[in-house]
């Protein structure tokens, strides 16, 4: 049986350096296949998607809320040709509703264990409508090492240089965040992968370089300590959300290779100044991820914040707007006070406001958007942060003696598209 | 100089791992950039890394590094120029 997956385009971020990392959720899905079906892989992002081709069932992976329009245009086309469309996915859980007017079947929550059904169900004509596995998420312990093989690795490729391989070691969060919808889609229960099970897949993967993308690691300490412990040896380095404020975790993550992390600064704080200080006392790099727009920013807290990511000499920034996505406290809120005015999936790229802010105007917050990125910027341009970020990682590997140059036969192309040097 | 000049050469092709090139292949005074060698802004990268780590000299703005980089001469220029006194034994 051939079954094909895809990944929908979307645009990206206005003003971010555009790069594309291997994406993770579709090839946890595909480890999840019964081993008789023959998958194929086709990331939209980068490759054109061949209509043509002859398959037995298509599946729609689709991470994001801007994935979705194109997502359902996908599958509207398949199912005109007859062709079973199944969809699966963090926006196809969160959209599910809509998505099911566009497909045989939806997928709801964690696939592991589940796909052997559905594989059947679509064998005997019998299809559900939704699958609906939120309830009861797969036990952690039976989570095993993605289908990285699916993906053309060259495609994730940068003049040369090897993006990083996602990989997860935990599953939900205790955390239940205002503008984020985890706590809806993998529960408030934090489920960590056994350390032997997330070292062995970590191990197995043919990259240096790796992108931790649990939500939080900073959720059992113990758990931590022990994942770190275990990496060392591994001689990985790596980016991920937040490790623990606590000495001796990011002393073991900083020899288990930590490399950067992905920080929310959300104010002015004391407290966000000494943990961007500890993250580089241990030698580890901080990109703030700044969202704008809660109801108690007003213009001049969004210009306090920005002078204060610069004092606070954080590495990277990535300005983003509120977005209510669905299944969100944000989305609760702003639905019910009647402050969203476009419910156009189109819009919900984390850098268009769709929403009346309370202290401004929408127009008045997608200035300050722009604000926030060309001051953060001026004097030191991405570019050069990036390079510097860059620097650290083939100096670490220097030291440890990992470093892997560049694949000069891949030099001319980025993302596997021609470019000029 | 001249044997600066040479050592950059080498040290250029074990740095970016130039297969198929040797240092006598290397003009010393053509772009080192968008050249024959296909070297480009990110081997500039580890370059700079190269040339702080081997000869103490640090290149940490742009302008700079354009000048520099202009061509093997200029970087040997800039080094003769620019390292610490003690280490200066290539002339």
């Amino acid at each position: 049986m051939k079954f094909k997956l895809i990944y929908p385009r979307w645009a990206k971020l206005a003003r971010q350096t555009e790069f594309h990392l291997p994406p993770h959720g579709p090839v946890v899905f595909a480890a999840s296949l019964p081993e008789d079906v023959e998958v194929t892989f086709v990331d939209e992002n980068l490759q054109d998607i061949d209509f043509d081709e002859s398959v037995d069932m298509v599946g729609i992976s689709m991470m994001l809320t801007i994935q979705v329009k194109r997502g359902w245009q996908i599958a509207d086309f398949y199912r005109k040709k007859g062709i079973c469309v199944i969809f699966g996915g963090i926006a196809a859980t969160l959209h599910a509703e809509e998505t099911a007017q566009h497909a045989d079947a939806v997928f709801l929550g964690e696939a592991e264990g589940k796909m052997e059904q559905v594989i059947e169900d679509f064998r005997n004509n019998r299809l559900q409508k939704f699958y609906n596995a939120l309830e009861a998420p797969p036990a952690i312990e039976t989570v095993g090492p993605a289908r990285r093989d699916i993906l053309n690795k060259s495609l994730y490729n940068y003049r040369g240089i090897q993006m990083v391989d996602l990989v997860h070691a935990s599953r939900g969060c205790r955390f239940n965040c205002y503008p984020c919808a985890v706590a809806y889609l993998g529960g408030r229960r934090f489920r960590p992968r056994p350390v032997d099970r997330a070292i062995e897949e970590i191990a197995g993967i043919d990259n240096n370089r790796l992108f931790l993308v649990d939500n939080s690691l900073a959720q059992d300490t113990q758990w931590e300590k022990d994942l770190f412990a275990e990496m060392i040896p591994l001689k990985k380095n790596w980016c991920s959300h937040p490790i623990e404020d606590d000495p001796a975790v990011l002393d073991l993550a900083a020899q288990a290779g930590a490399w950067f992390v992905y920080q929310a600064v959300f104010d002015t704080s004391d407290y966000i100044r000494e943990r961007i200080q500890r993250y580089h006392d241990h030698g580890i790099a901080v990109e703030g991820t700044i969202l704008l727009g809660l109801d108690r920013h007003t213009e001049d807290f969004i210009k306090r914040l920005v002078d204060f990511l610069l004092e606070i000499e954080l590495d990277l920034a990535e300005f983003t707007v509120l977005t209510p996505f669905p299944h969100t406290r944000a989305w609760d809120r702003l639905h019910k006070e009647n402050r969203i005015f476009s419910y156009d999936w189109d819009d919900y790229t984390a850098d268009k406001v769709v929403y009346h802010p309370k202290q401004m105007s929408a127009e008045r917050l997608q200035e300050l958007l722009f604000y926030a990125w060309d001051s953060f910027y001026a004097d030191k341009p991405q570019q050069v942060r990036m390079f510097e970020l860059f620097q650290k990682v083939i100096r670490k590997e220097k030291a440890n003696g990992t470093f892997q140059p560049r694949d000069r036969n891949l030099i001319n192309q980025a993302f596997g598209r021609p470019v000029k040097r | 100089m001249q044997q600066l000049i040479d050592e950059l050469k080498t040290k250029i092709i074990d740095t970016l791992y130039l297969e198929d090139i040797t240092p006598e292949e290397i003009d010393e005074n053509a772009p080192l950039v968008g050249g024959d060698l296909g070297i480009d802004s990110i081997d500039i990268l580890e370059l700079v890394m190269m040339v702080e780590q081997d000869y103490g000299v640090v290149i940490d703005n742009k302008e700079v590094g354009e000048k520099v980089f202009a061509s093997v001469a200029a970087l040997a220029e800039y080094i003769r120029d620019n390292r610490p006194q003690t280490a200066d034994m290539s002339g």
